[in-house]
């Protein structure tokens, strides 16, 4: 037996070094572990939860959208989508070689699309869809549809069928305009709004666009733990986040007078524009743009070529006519010329010009619309009549530059900040925009034909409406508006309403007797015999109002309307409110190559007057206080339909 | 036998046992989601009950009489590894188990006790200072025979586990200055030949590991899956049975190379810190029994044995982060399998022989 030797030195020393190596290693272990589980740890915690949990959205309810008494634009049907399933699909096609050849062969004769277009739908959806979420291929399912799917749920497990809310406008083109619709969020919009995600359904215009925060709400969703496989394992419960149901809005609109107005257009065949406003507050009551597209078809997803048909319609249904239409204001303009005359005292309510039918200015013959002439008239009769003579005069005392100022003040060429998208600011011309847009004179000439309204300037119906309520309640002007209340749902389930205050945009300095002898003027022109707007008038309702008629082209002599074809003929312009004192109601119509105004755009006022005042026409007879119960009322959840073996 | 149960060193033993026990919690929770029956974890208190039934009894008989059959267990295990070459079936492809009825088991696992055996036999007899090119060939000969059959099954992992013993040999048995020198540059001159005779996959795996984005999905998933698991375990880890990369399967080779990822991922740095404590604490108290030892062969033993714990410890642990390339290298006492399982109790059962036997005149 051989015993420890010499060497013992030797050999402990290196088992000592040896042991401190070590030692050193388990530390730089210890160390690199620290690295990845204490410093790093919320990022692999992150790519851990992102490894076993699939998100599976519970989209929130859209707000509902209504009238300003209740009743409901837009709500939320329940419809069916079909969605794949690539986590599934995959591996079925490792299996199967043709199983892919197959699913879409199967979709396509059940959905009725054609292959190409499915296999579109699977390359946008590479393109878009994380791989490991279910992507839409084909939505508002008919209920054979539904089945025929179901009937093949073991050839084809990747297929599901899942309960969607579909956006529904249950009275179709009614407030199309004030509405908007929806579309698939774009490329942009997704680099704006961070909190939302490549396939969402967003706002693209009007109410939809402007308050698409208050209505979409919050998604919720449920976290399901899944295997590598792709196979589904359970819900991991307290990850699970609850839907908020989005904000229900009021509009400012009153349905029928919406309704009538639109029904008007439709009924006469008429391409225009009508405005009710509430002079007192800025709201709008009532706003057409006629023809107006469905936002139904429209507010879908695999619908590409609507948008196509919308945009080629020779109607341009698509244009909000009240806030983009710009057109010519024609003699609707003198109310601005008297209200800048009288302020700026280049007239007086007594002083009369004679009108002989046409009159030289600087070197030029105007003439007036009437051959034989008005006589002497005075500003209130000018009005009644519409004699151009005495705003020719007018114009000419004033000049261009005080024409724009008051312009200006009374909001043409101004945008009113409507809580609508693409409003426009129309033009007003004056010496300044002479010089630096058209790098010209100004004609003093052309002052005195702008002086009833023609020439460069231009206006949308809604500013028309603006300066008319800025008469009509003495010279504020209001930013207007066609929300009323926004209702949010509260953690306890409660409604708070949040209302829209009237907001004044600026107040214009008129004299009492200013503006009193302009009102005065319109009345006349709609409740005196002789004035051009005798077609509005209601007995017992002081309606005042101006007519205005704007020539196409040129027209050379008096010719008749009817006489010429549709693209030729005038413009019919009215402007109104009522009752006289203490104005509650702005009525502006305008029918592009309507013919007349007294004639074509008086009568659908005068209509509007009579279901506001007369009828009182509302449907606050349901109580439509209490937005929850409306809500239970409009959206019963659909159950899905018992599944064929 | 009696007179020697009181030297034997329960600290060291009970460590052991502790290690395998957290093992076993291990593969119970790394397995009981996709194999609810069990199997693997009941079969792993059966390899660990069969691990203690072997160290008792290489505790049974005095080293010196295991270093006098050493040549023939040495003998045996090559005879297999030369039948696996031969007629062995390819599992995974490599040729490294042995199939006898129902059971099948790595000769190369038993392989490393043996050639520790003949190693510390052969230092045992060699009594100088520095090896001499003759004695140093004769050792790199007892090393070098199971690597290159193991090399040819074609198991690049557990020929490196050989490693170790090649550092034993130079560094304790003592080499001067000018072997060093040679030894350097005929490393120089194999390293270029040596890559070349690389299998792909190897090479694969060398080169994800300088650079693991290579290849996410494919071997560098495992790194990467193994790293989202410790990481996501964070300082307390998620709780026992809780590990989700572990329970959903999304981390590979869980209950076996990756145990360690499970660990991490369930009890957090805690208890990473603490099974390396354990591992730390085993291998300083062997190498204080290497020092105590009763004579040359009994140091070089405990040495050659704590080489091979120390060196799967450290390349199983550092490729769990990603700090080594993933190699087929089980964790000790603690990753699922049967011969591996065996091999390490007989290592303890060797250690703590030498150690009950450190008096001269007992």
């Amino acid at each position: 037996m051989r015993v420890y030797r010499d060497d013992q030195k030797f050999l402990s020393f290196r088992i000592n070094a040896v042991l401190w190596g070590i030692v050193a290693v388990f530390v730089f272990l210890a160390g690199s572990f620290w690295v990845v589980q204490g410093v790093q740890a919320e990022k692999y915690r992150g790519l851990s939860e992102a490894n076993a949990l699939r998100e599976i959205v519970i989209p929130a309810k859209r707000g509902l959208i209504m009238d300003r008494y209740g009743k409901v634009l837009a709500d939320n049907q329940p419809a069916y989508s079909v969605t794949i399933d690539r986590v599934l699909l995959k591996p079925l096609v490792k299996a199967d070689p043709q199983h892919r050849v197959k699913l879409i062969t199967f979709l396509s004769g059940t959905l009725a699309i054609t292959p190409e277009e499915i296999e579109a739908r699977f390359e946008k959806a590479r393109k878009e869809v994380s791989p490991t979420k279910p992507f839409e291929i084909a939505e508002d399912l008919s209920m054979s549809q539904v089945a025929a799917i179901q009937a093949q749920s073991v050839a084809f497990p990747e297929l599901d069928v899942v309960p969607v809310q579909r956006r529904n406008y249950p009275y179709g083109t009614m407030a199309a305009h004030v509405m908007g619709f929806l579309g698939e969020i774009s490329e942009r919009e997704l680099r704006q709004r961070k909190e939302l995600r490549q396939g969402d359904l967003v706002g693209k215009r009007g109410v939809e666009l402007m308050y698409d925060q208050y209505l979409r709400g919050r998604n919720g969703g449920e976290y399901w733990e899944y295997d590598a496989d792709g196979r589904r394992l359970s819900e991991y419960a307290p990850a699970r986040k609850q839907p908020v149901p989005g904000d229900n809005i009021y509009l400012t609109l009153d349905f029928e007078l919406q309704r009538r107005a639109e029904q008007f257009f439709v009924e006469n065949e008429m391409v225009g524009s009508a405005i009710a406003l509430d002079p007192r507050n800025g709201e709008v009551l009532a706003m057409v743009s006629s023809p107006a597209y469905n936002p139904n078809v429209y507010s879908k997803r695999f619908s590409p070529d609507v948008y196509k048909i919308i945009q080629s319609n020779p109607f341009k249904i698509e244009l909000n006519r009240a806030i983009q239409g710009l057109y010519s204001p024609g003699s609707v303009f003198k109310i601005v010329m008297a209200t800048a005359g009288l302020s700026d005292n280049a007239i007086g309510t007594s002083t009369n010009f004679s009108c002989g039918g046409s009159a030289v200015f600087f070197g030029r013959r105007f003439r007036c619309w009437r051959r034989e002439g008005h006589g002497s008239v005075d500003v209130e009769d000018a009005m009644k009549v519409s004699c151009d003579i005495f705003f020719y005069n007018t114009g000419a005392r004033l000049g261009v530059d005080k024409i724009a100022h008051y312009a200006h003040l009374l909001t043409f060429g101004e945008i009113s900040h409507i809580d609508l998208d693409g409003e426009r600011a129309g033009l007003v011309p004056s010496t300044e925009w002479a010089r630096n847009k058209q790098h010209r004179k100004w004609y003093p000439s052309e002052t005195i034909s702008g002086s009833i309204g023609q020439g460069p300037l231009i206006v949308t119906p809604l500013q028309v409406a603006n300066m008319t309520a800025a008469i009509a309640n003495g010279g504020t002007v209001y930013q207007p508006h066609v929300v009323r209340y926004v209702d949010r749902v509260q953690k306890d389930g409660e409604y708070k309403r949040f209302r829209v205050p009237p907001r004044v945009l600026h107040q214009v300095k008129l004299s009492p007797p200013a503006v009193n002898a302009v009102r005065r003027g319109l009345w006349k022109v709609v409740n005196e015999d002789g004035g051009t707007g005798g077609n509005a008038r209601v007995p017992g309702l002081d309606i005042s109002g101006k007519t205005g008629t704007v020539q196409v082209i040129a027209q050379h002599g008096w010719v008749k309307a009817e006489g010429l074809p549709f693209k030729y003929r005038d413009h019919a312009w009215f402007a109104s409110f009522a009752p006289l004192e203490r104005p509650e109601l702005v009525v502006v119509v305008f029918v592009e190559h309507g013919g007349h105004g007294g004639s074509d755009a008086a009568p659908l006022a005068k209509l509007l007057y009579e279901s506001r005042f007369r009828e009182k026409v509302t449907n606050a007879n349901i109580d439509l206080s209490n937005p929850e119960t409306l809500e239970q009322i409009r959206e019963g959840e659909l159950p899905l339909p018992p599944s064929t073996p | 036998m009696r007179r020697l149960f009181p030297n034997l060193d329960l600290n060291f033993l009970g460590t052991a046992i502790v290690i395998a026990a957290i093992g076993c919690l291990l593969i119970y929770s790394a397995t009981y989601f996709t194999d609810p029956s069990l199997k693997l974890f009941k079969r792993q208190i059966i390899w660990v009950l069969i691990g203690i039934t072997l160290m008792t009894l290489f505790l049974a008989f005095d080293y010196h009489s295991l270093f006098d059959v050493a040549p023939i267990l040495y003998g045996v295990g090559i005879a297999f590894l030369a039948y696996l070459l031969i007629f062995g079936r390819l599992t995974a492809n490599v040729k490294s188990w042995i199939h006898i009825g129902g059971f099948q088991f790595q000769p190369s696992e038993f392989m490393k006790i043996f050639t520790a055996l003949m190693l510390a036999r052969f230092f045992d007899s060699n009594d100088r200072a520095y090896l001499n090119v003759r004695s140093f060939i004769v050792a790199m000969a007892i090393i070098g025979a199971p690597v290159f059959l193991i090399l040819m099954q074609p198991d690049f992992g557990t020929a490196a586990t050989f490693f170790p013993l090649v550092a034993v040999a130079m560094f304790f048995g003592g080499i001067r200055a000018r072997v060093w020198i040679i030894m350097i540059v005929a490393v120089a001159i194999m390293l270029p030949i040596g890559w070349n005779q690389l299998k792909p996959y190897q090479k694969e795996r060398i080169k994800i590991f300088l650079n693991p984005e290579r290849d996410p999905l494919g071997t560098g998933y495992q790194v990467t899956q193994a790293k989202i698991a410790i990481g996501s375990g964070g300082i307390h880890g998620k709780g026992f049975k809780q590990g989700t990369q572990a329970k959903l399967a999304f981390l590979p080779a869980r209950h076996t190379d990756f145990i360690f990822a499970v660990l991490g991922e369930e009890w957090g740095f805690i208890g990473v810190v603490i099974v390396l404590s354990l591992f730390l604490f085993l291998v300083v108290q062997a190498l204080t029994f290497a020092k105590h030892a009763r004579d040359r062969g009994g140091t070089f033993l405990i040495i050659c044995l704590v080489s091979f714990i120390i060196f799967h410890v450290f390349i199983n642990v550092a490729m769990q982060i990603g700090v080594l390339p993933t190699t087929g290298i089980p964790l000790p006492l603690i990753s699922y399998g049967g011969s591996s399982t065996m091999m390490f109790f007989i290592a303890i059962g060797l250690i703590l022989n030498v150690d009950m036997r450190r008096f001269v005149n007992q």
